[in-house]
């Protein structure tokens, strides 16, 4: 059954449907829709477990943690400031291996303050050992928030599911909301081990030696990396019971495509509709869409890009000093192939602004057009 | 994953359950340090258990007298020692991995050697329920069982059958190698703390086997004073000498052949010592030995520094046959032999091959293949394969006799015996108290080859409460980053010249800058020295250390147990030990 909603309540309604018993969250702009639909479906009795309000994100993800050892499924939403106020707990929820599932919708950090689609806030989160999900429109977002259950929940490794601050968040769009029999049966309800107990008080993660520490990082490491192919089974495994997969990257009129464009999340979207144009033009164009972030899909891009000439990746991100970082981290990923496509970084959308169908068929122009390497991240704006 | 606290569960957090005065729910850390004395290698492996790591720290500081107080605590020698002992201290030594073994034979001569006007604080404890024992023959072995009897509090009598005390300290070993004024002030040091020594005393002889029951225990340390004969035609004649009987000629001012030409059969220490002996008399020459040098058994010095004042060596020839010439020299025949499979220690055996025989000729002939022990004088039950018979305490049949050295199977050597007397003494201890010794041996033991401390004994077994201090500490338990590449220093000697006139010491000794160079290169593994490594690196600041009272102090409330402590400490004294 469709339903037209904004992507804040796909999320909210993914984890209603995930029969999640401990939420803890603190709200914010424009995540703050998903913390009010889950509010009002615990004081209507809809959800059967705890909201906790918390004073802040850091004590949400504190007591999401915390509530994960004690062996329970949690969830928490949160979007830019907050999830830079977060950071410390991001890195105890993955160093405690805590299970901890997460929406954030994309919004710049300040400063300059502003509400506005961007995704740098949990970009700049990625060395914190959480799974990364970017979701490219609402559907995609409630699938996205059952299967991180399921992939967090046999890693033991946190999951965050980024949407986009209105382009997805606020947007409305009919969706196909699971039955929730499915999803019983997809995600059973589970009693995750008792590494904590209130019984046994005792010192969370006190101080261990150098080679101690060493292990536990290459543990979550190594289980950071078996998430690439755990999620290809879990989607594969979701596709054959609800219809619908995505895969950790997509590629799109891809295979004789003499140029590709690499896009994530929302703007996806609108570059289906300019590599169809381009295409009807008679241009060999083609569109990788890449949806797992971390662990970064390596293998899976390379296989894809070998023998590809040139390619353009649009980053609605900045690392200043850098560049766009879906760009770097793809760049560091095709040092595994020769020859090695020629990347060209293009950074659009930054704080919001708008990129439509016609600024994408100029980022494919522009690619078409260059022949020697650019190393540079090249801004988009109205003049380009 | 391979670390061993989390390959059970690769998904476990650690977590500590302890908690402080402030916070009750737990402690920041799992782990805690702990500092703890542990036993060096050098210390396990000497037979005597001598504290080397503790006395070099002492040296370290310039306490030399305290240095000597601490080696009289487990050895009664330390001048001998450090002068004729086959250390295989610094065979051990964990620096020896690192560049050179430190000089620990030289530092303890040296530590004797400059504390030697002084009178160190030795007394005897107040025993009331003290005993009479008796110690038969005064060698090492009987002089050191000797010691820590009256140390304990014994009444000892030493009966000693030649003139002067000190068996082969006194009779076999050169002066060259030990001088006798050196021999005499550790004896002294002995008579002063009140143990008579009976000389001129033999036993079934001079004292009967009956009026030593009279004691309440008694050792029997006679040595092995008889040569074994070769057991070849012409063994009896004038110029065909004993070894033994020969070096004792030399240490009692009696004349021995000069000028003249020798041939020594044997290879050991005693071999070596006629051959040196012979060379200071002019005479020339020749070691026969019927293994090949690696075979050798003397203290690889020895043979050095034999060659080097000119015996020629012979290896694997043996005499088969001895005949006088008319002229009253000696034709000896000697047969080759070549090297077949190890016998029962572990060497290859001598294999004689037929048909080789030659002849050389000599003025005399010394025979130094080995001793054995004179049985005449023991009671017959307690002998078996030509030895005393003892179990691992030194107890023999008889409840109340003891016996160690060379007249019971162990190896031959000074230190050996020294560790025997000491062994001897606790073990008479406890059966005048009645105490089974068992657990007392295993509680006081120094690491696992054997070695035990007087120090734990007499602190009631201390060492049974701190079971690490029986650890040895290896090599990879250092942290060598704080020490730097040394050189040992080389061994100084008396010129070849000078040498070969007389019967002055060769090996000259340490310097006092030699001294303090060589001790300074001791790593005093598991003995604090307090180098502050441990309280100069604590993030914390919660290490306090005072090494005048000898303290050490963790503020447990708040130390969170990062280890940088055990990380940073050089010696392995400080462990980190999981709450």
């Amino acid at each position: 059954m469709k339903e037209f909603m904004t992507g804040n309540h796909a999320i909210a309604n993914a984890v209603r449907l995930c029969r999640t018993p401990l939420i803890a969250a603190y709200p914010i702009t424009p995540q703050t829709s998903i913390y009010e639909k889950l509010s009002d479906w615990e004081a209507s009795g809809v959800l059967k477990g705890i909201m906790m309000r918390t004073e802040s994100e850091h004590s949400a993800m504190a007591s999401c943690i915390a509530a994960s050892l004690t062996g329970v499924r949690t969830f928490t939403a949160t979007s830019s400031q907050g999830l830079a106020l977060m950071h410390e707990m991001l890195h105890f929820a993955s160093g405690c291996r805590a299970p901890v599932v997460m929406a954030n919708v994309n919004r710049l950090l300040a400063a300059p303050w502003g509400f506005w689609a961007d995704q740098t806030d949990s970009l700049s989160q990625r060395d914190t050992g959480w799974i990364q999900f970017y979701a490219e429109n609402g559907q995609e977002a409630l699938d996205s928030v059952i299967q991180a259950y399921k992939i967090a929940e046999q890693v033991y490794l946190p999951a965050m599911v980024a949407i986009e601050a209105f382009f997805v968040s606020h947007f409305m769009e009919p969706i196909d909301l699971p039955d929730q029999d499915a999803v019983d049966r997809f995600l059973p309800p589970l009693d995750l081990p008792h590494r904590f107990n209130i019984d046994k008080p005792g010192y969370l993660v006190p101080v261990v030696p150098q080679e101690l520490y060493r292990e536990y990082k290459h543990m979550a490491f190594l289980s950071m990396d078996s998430v690439k192919e755990i999620a290809v089974k879990v989607d594969r495994e979701y596709k054959e019971e609800f219809g619908r997969g995505y895969g950790i990257i997509e590629p799109f009129m891809f295979d004789d495509a003499e140029i590709v464009l690499v896009t994530a999340g929302s703007i996806t979207s609108t570059a289906r509709v300019a590599i169809k144009s381009l295409r009807d033009d008679g241009y060999k164009v083609g569109l990788l869409k890449i949806r797992l972030f971390r662990p970064f899909p390596r293998e899976a891009a390379c296989a894809a890009l070998l023998g590809k000439k040139k390619v353009g990746v649009i980053d609605r991100n900045i690392s200043i000093g850098s560049g766009g970082i879906f760009c770097q981290e793809l760049r560091g990923a095709l040092l595994g192939i020769a020859p090695q496509p020629l990347t060209y970084s293009y950074i659009a959308g930054i704080g919001g602004s708008d990129v439509d169908v016609e600024t994408i068929r100029k980022v494919a122009f522009d690619v078409m057009k260059r022949t020697e390497p650019k190393e540079e991240a090249i801004w988009i704006k109205e003049d380009f | 994953m391979n670390h061993p606290l989390i390959q059970e569960n690769k998904f476990v957090i650690p977590i500590s359950y302890g908690s402080t005065e402030v916070i009750d729910t737990g402690k920041w850390g799992f782990q805690k340090p702990h500092t703890q004395f542990m036993t060096a290698p050098c210390q396990e492996s000497c037979p005597a258990g001598n504290n080397i790591p503790q006395f070099l720290y002492l040296a370290q500081k310039g306490e030399y007298g305290n240095a000597l107080l601490t080696i009289l605590k487990e050895n009664p020698f330390p001048g001998i020692c450090g002068r004729v002992c086959f250390h295989p201290c610094e065979v051990s030594c964990n620096r020896d991995k690192y560049d050179e073994s430190v000089s620990i034979s030289a530092l303890e001569r040296y530590i004797f050697d400059t504390t030697s006007d002084q009178v160190p604080n030795l007394n005897p404890v107040q025993n009331v329920n003290g005993r009479g024992v008796a110690v038969v023959g005064s060698g090492p072995a009987g002089l050191s069982c000797a010691y820590f009897l009256r140390l304990l509090g014994h009444k000892v009598t030493v009966f000693e059958a030649y003139k002067e005390a000190g068996g082969i300290m006194t009779y076999v070993i050169p002066g060259y190698r030990l001088p006798k004024a050196i021999v005499k002030k550790e004896i002294d040091r002995m008579i002063a703390l009140g143990i008579e020594i009976k000389t001129g005393a033999k036993v079934g002889r001079d004292i009967t086997l009956d009026a030593l029951n009279e004691y309440d225990a008694v050792f029997l340390s006679i040595g092995a004073g008889i040569e074994s004969p070769l057991g070849i035609e012409g063994e009896a004649f004038e110029k065909v000498m004993h070894g033994l009987d020969f070096l004792k000629r030399i240490n009692s001012g009696s004349s021995i052949p000069g000028g003249q030409d020798v041939i020594v059969v044997g290879g050991g220490n005693t071999a070596m010592d006629v051959a040196r002996s012979s060379i200071r008399n002019g005479c020339r020459v020749t070691i026969a030995y019927r293994r090949g040098r690696a075979e050798m058994p003397a203290i690889k010095d020895e043979i050095d520094d034999t060659e080097e004042e000119g015996a020629r060596f012979e290896f694997l020839i043996q005499p088969v046959r001895i005949k006088m010439l008319s002229d009253k020299r000696l034709a000896v025949e000697f047969q080759r032999m070549k090297l077949g499979e190890p016998d029962a220690s572990g060497r290859p055996r001598a294999i004689p091959v037929e048909g080789t025989d030659f002849i050389m000729e000599t003025d005399y002939l010394i025979t130094a293949t080995g001793e054995n022990v004179d049985l005449v004088s023991l009671p017959t039950d307690l002998i078996k394969n030509g030895l005393v018979y003892v179990d691992n305490f030194l107890r023999t049949k008889n409840a109340k006799m003891f016996a160690g050295g060379d007249v019971v199977d162990q190896p031959r050597t000074i230190v050996t015996a020294i560790g025997a007397g000491k062994k001897a003494a606790i073990s008479i201890d406890l059966y005048l108290k009645g105490v089974s010794p068992e657990k007392m041996f295993s509680g006081i033991r120094v690491g696992d080859k054997g070695s035990i401390s007087f120090e734990a004994y007499t602190s009631g077994g201390r060492f049974e409460m701190n079971r690490a201090a029986q650890k040895v500490v290896t090599f990879d338990k250092l942290n060598t980053l704080y020490f730097e590449h040394t050189s040992r220093v080389k061994k100084r000697k008396l010129s070849r010249e000078a040498s070969l006139k007389s019967f002055q010491e060769v090996n000259l000794g340490l310097s006092a800058e030699e001294a303090t160079t060589s001790v300074s290169r001791c790593f005093t593994c598991g003995t604090c020295n307090y180098c502050y490594n441990c309280y100069f690196f604590c993030p914390e600041g919660v290490i306090a250390l005072d090494p005048i009272k000898g303290t050490k102090y963790v503020d447990y409330e708040h130390c969170k147990g990062c280890g940088t402590c055990a990380k940073s400490c050089p010696r392995n004294v400080v462990v980190m030990k999981e709450l």
